[in-house]
């Protein structure tokens, strides 16, 4: 069975994602929750919960954020209100919040999430040990290792199969940290659309903000793996998170939509990998490049 | 407020064998050092088990410690020969591994049980329960992340009884540890694998796309950097060490002898000042003179007392700080004519103003009187790398004292 998650951003888009095919819903707030379209309140996240629920289906609530004292200290109560209000399960990369939600002894389940740091079967299989039900595996690792992890755990790892993933995140205001340098705060305000580019290479532009966990960059292709999701589906990488940080609203949901039908394609055996990239090239976003980022290359040329 | 007794540890980077004897004699208590494999450090000169067998002994005679880094985060296979690794590095009687990777450590319990794990700065630990966490997963120290603030290494410490090991001094990623993946994604270097190109020093442009529009953002030509000063805690050890903090620890593998012995030496000399008599203790400023001798860029708290600024980022040009080499080291001295032998390192001769320095915080200026040759020639200045001279001193040294000159 393949499972589709996405990020929501609203209770209108959780709605046009479930109905556009979506199996669980990815939600979170701050101060847990890293880099999510938008940060929603208990209050949204409940309303979103019952929702999905109302059509069978689940949400994962994001408790990623690599925690401080002051956040740890918080994290009970919102533990515990998830745990109330029907939550499926959450996200955690902080082994700190893995100690308070087995010290709390909730019927939550965990998926273990740590961003760059889950490479290896041997990694997941130690988080498994503390309670995690699955993994969501580090962007920066190859469809051929991907494939080996799986086959080596009973856990779902999870495979981004869509959209921007993070390749840096610094505990430092950086961009307010050089307009205060150059004379300019003013801009801090303006926390969209902003880019680097790395001079030697004119094509990138990694997209950049800052939020309360300092500041981000991604990178500079959204991945896509649409064209080898029938090999992922072969090889029993089943789990595909598609990732709208970047991408509001109703053209995140159509892409969704789209993967949902190549899920059905590939289960009926009509599935033409070709068709489904092209028709994904005409929704992506033109300043936007798609990109299959360490998927398609070999482990042996990353060092 | 009497001497404190249980004194933090000064723990020193050691690249090599001969680093590893300079930090110890220069009052390190700890050294950690880099294996042949399952390190960060590729580039740092790693250490063979001849090297490492060798390195423990002369530590563990003068009462220091040795730290293996292990603290790579592995994809599928590369955790092979672990277990031998560990072994070994336990039979050769090796204090600690630091470790970050969770399938690493289960190797390291199962084939060196006993071996006392460290959790690396990889792990990027920033509150108390990941400190419990790790604690009841059996591991004896946690090397927190350089994103904690002083107040809070004092909350982690009134809630668990873990070693807490924190950096004071050296350069710094300016992302939390083992979460940036420039390098991977820019020139395909696994930094969580020690191929990190350090892209975040890297000058970028900084737009923004508004429909297909791009508005540069750059302002003066400043190209947009994420470069970070340097660490350095000199001037709050009081504050580390009443925070709890046992282990100070120096960045800086791939840092030279006249480095790691400077910092090391001053680190050492400050913490006994202040472990000794806190109720007295005064900053000496021969302290701060000493480690701008081998500072490489601006200095600053880090996090410590908050979230950095643009003052601790390098922008605009970059501060000139006076440069000093490291040019011999003593090898022997005799007390009746004050002559000392030295082993040339960089090119000086007489006439020059130079400086010894010694374990113990010695250290006195001198300027180049008179210099022999091996065959007791004079000569005027000293060329040959590694060639060993004699000239008269003005105070006595010994060997290993080491001599610096602008
Ligand atoms: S690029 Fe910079 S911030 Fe990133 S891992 Fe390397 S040193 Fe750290």
């Amino acid at each position: 069975m393949i499972d589709i998650i996405a990020t929501a951003e609203s209770y209108a888009q959780a709605e046009s994602l479930l109905n556009a095919g979506v199996d669980t819903l990815y939600v979170g707030g701050h101060p847990f929750g890293l880099r999510l379209p938008q940060a929603l309140s208990l209050e949204e996240i409940n309303r979103i919960i019952c929702l999905a629920h109302s059509y069978g289906k689940k949400v994962t609530v994001a408790c990623n954020a690599l925690m401080h004292n002051e956040q740890i200290g918080q994290l009970t109560p919102y533990l515990s209100q998830l745990a109330e209000i029907g939550a499926d399960a959450v996200t955690i990369g902080d082994p700190g919040a893995i100690f308070v939600l087995k010290e709390l002894g909730l019927p939550l389940s965990f998926i273990y999430d740590a961003g760059t740091l889950v490479t290896s079967a041997e990694q997941v299989a130690f988080w498994v040990g503390q309670g995690a039900s699955g993994a969501v595996a580090a962007r920066e690792l190859t469809l051929t290792e991907l494939i080996a992890m799986q086959q080596l755990l009973d856990q779902p790892i999870e495979v981004q199969v869509y959209g921007p993933t993070c390749i840096h995140q610094s505990g430092r205001p950086l961009l307010t940290n050089y307009y205060n340098y150059t004379g300019n705060p003013g801009q801090v305000d303006k926390p969209d659309g902003l880019y680097l580019r790395d001079p030697k290479n004119p094509d990138s532009q990694y997209p950049i903000f800052e939020d309360q966990d300092g500041t981000h960059i991604f990178s500079t292709e959204d991945l896509s793996l649409v064209g080898q999701l029938k090999i992922m589906h072969d090889q029993g990488l089943n789990t595909w998170k598609l990732d709208g940080v970047l991408l509001r609203g109703e053209r995140f949901v159509q892409i969704v939509a789209l993967f949902d039908e190549a899920r059905h394609a590939i289960e009926s055996g009509a599935f033409v990998p070709e068709s489904f990239c092209n028709r994904l090239a005409k929704l992506q976003p033109a300043s936007r490049p798609l990109g299959t980022g360490f998927y398609l290359k070999n482990p042996e040329d990353v060092h | 407020m009497k001497k404190i007794e249980n004194k933090p540890e000064v723990l020193a980077p050691a690249g090599n064998l001969e680093k590893l004897k300079m930090a110890i004699r220069y009052g390190a208590d700890a050294v950690y050092i880099g294996g042949q494999a399952f390190g960060l450090r590729s580039r740092a000169g790693n250490f063979s088990y001849e090297e490492m067998t060798e390195g423990v002994e002369f530590a563990h005679v003068r009462g220091a410690k040795v730290f293996v880094a292990a603290n790579m985060v592995t994809h599928e296979g590369d955790a092979k020969g672990a277990g031998e690794f560990f072994k070994t590095l336990q039979s050769i009687g090796v204090d600690a591994v630091i470790i970050s990777d969770p399938a690493l450590i289960v190797v390291c319990f199962n084939a060196a049980p006993g071996l006392p794990i460290h959790l690396s700065t990889q792990a990027s630990a920033t509150n108390y329960k990941t400190l419990e966490f790790w604690k009841s997963i059996g591991l004896e120290r946690v090397v927190l992340a350089r994103e904690v603030g002083i107040e809070e290494i004092r909350e982690m410490r009134r809630h668990t009884d873990i070693e807490i090991e924190a950096f004071v001094h050296g350069a710094m990623c300016i992302a939390y540890s083992g979460r940036c993946t420039l390098s991977n994604h820019m020139v395909n270097r696994d930094a969580n694998r020690g191929g990190c190109a350090q892209s975040c020093r890297w000058k970028y442009d900084l737009f923004e796309m508004d429909g297909g529009a791009l508005t540069s953002l750059l302002r003066d030509d400043e190209p947009f950097s994420m470069s970070a000063v340097d660490l350095s805690m000199l001037h709050h050890l009081p504050d580390m060490i009443d925070a709890g903090v046992n282990s100070l620890k120096i960045e800086g593998r791939m840092k030279s002898i006249h480095y790691v012995s400077t910092v090391a030496n001053v680190y050492r000399n400050a913490v006994d000042a202040y472990c000794n008599d806190p109720e007295h203790f005064t900053f000496d400023p021969a302290w701060d003179e000493e480690i701008w001798k081998v500072a490489q860029r601006d200095l600053s708290t880090g996090f410590y007392y908050g979230v950095p600024t643009e003052k601790e980022q390098l922008f605009g040009k970059p501060r000139k700080i006076p440069k000093y080499t490291f040019a011999a080291q003593v090898l022997s001295y005799d007390s009746e004519t004050h002559i000392a032998t030295l082993e040339q390192r960089n090119n000086f001769g007489v006439g020059e103003e130079v400086e010894f320095y010694g374990p113990g915080f010695a250290h006195f200026k001198q300027t180049v009187r008179d210099l022999w040759n091996e065959d007791g020639e004079p000569i005027d200045r000293a060329p040959n790398p590694m060639m060993t001279v004699t000239m008269t001193v003005d105070a006595p040294v010994e060997p290993y004292f080491l001599m610096r000159k602008k």
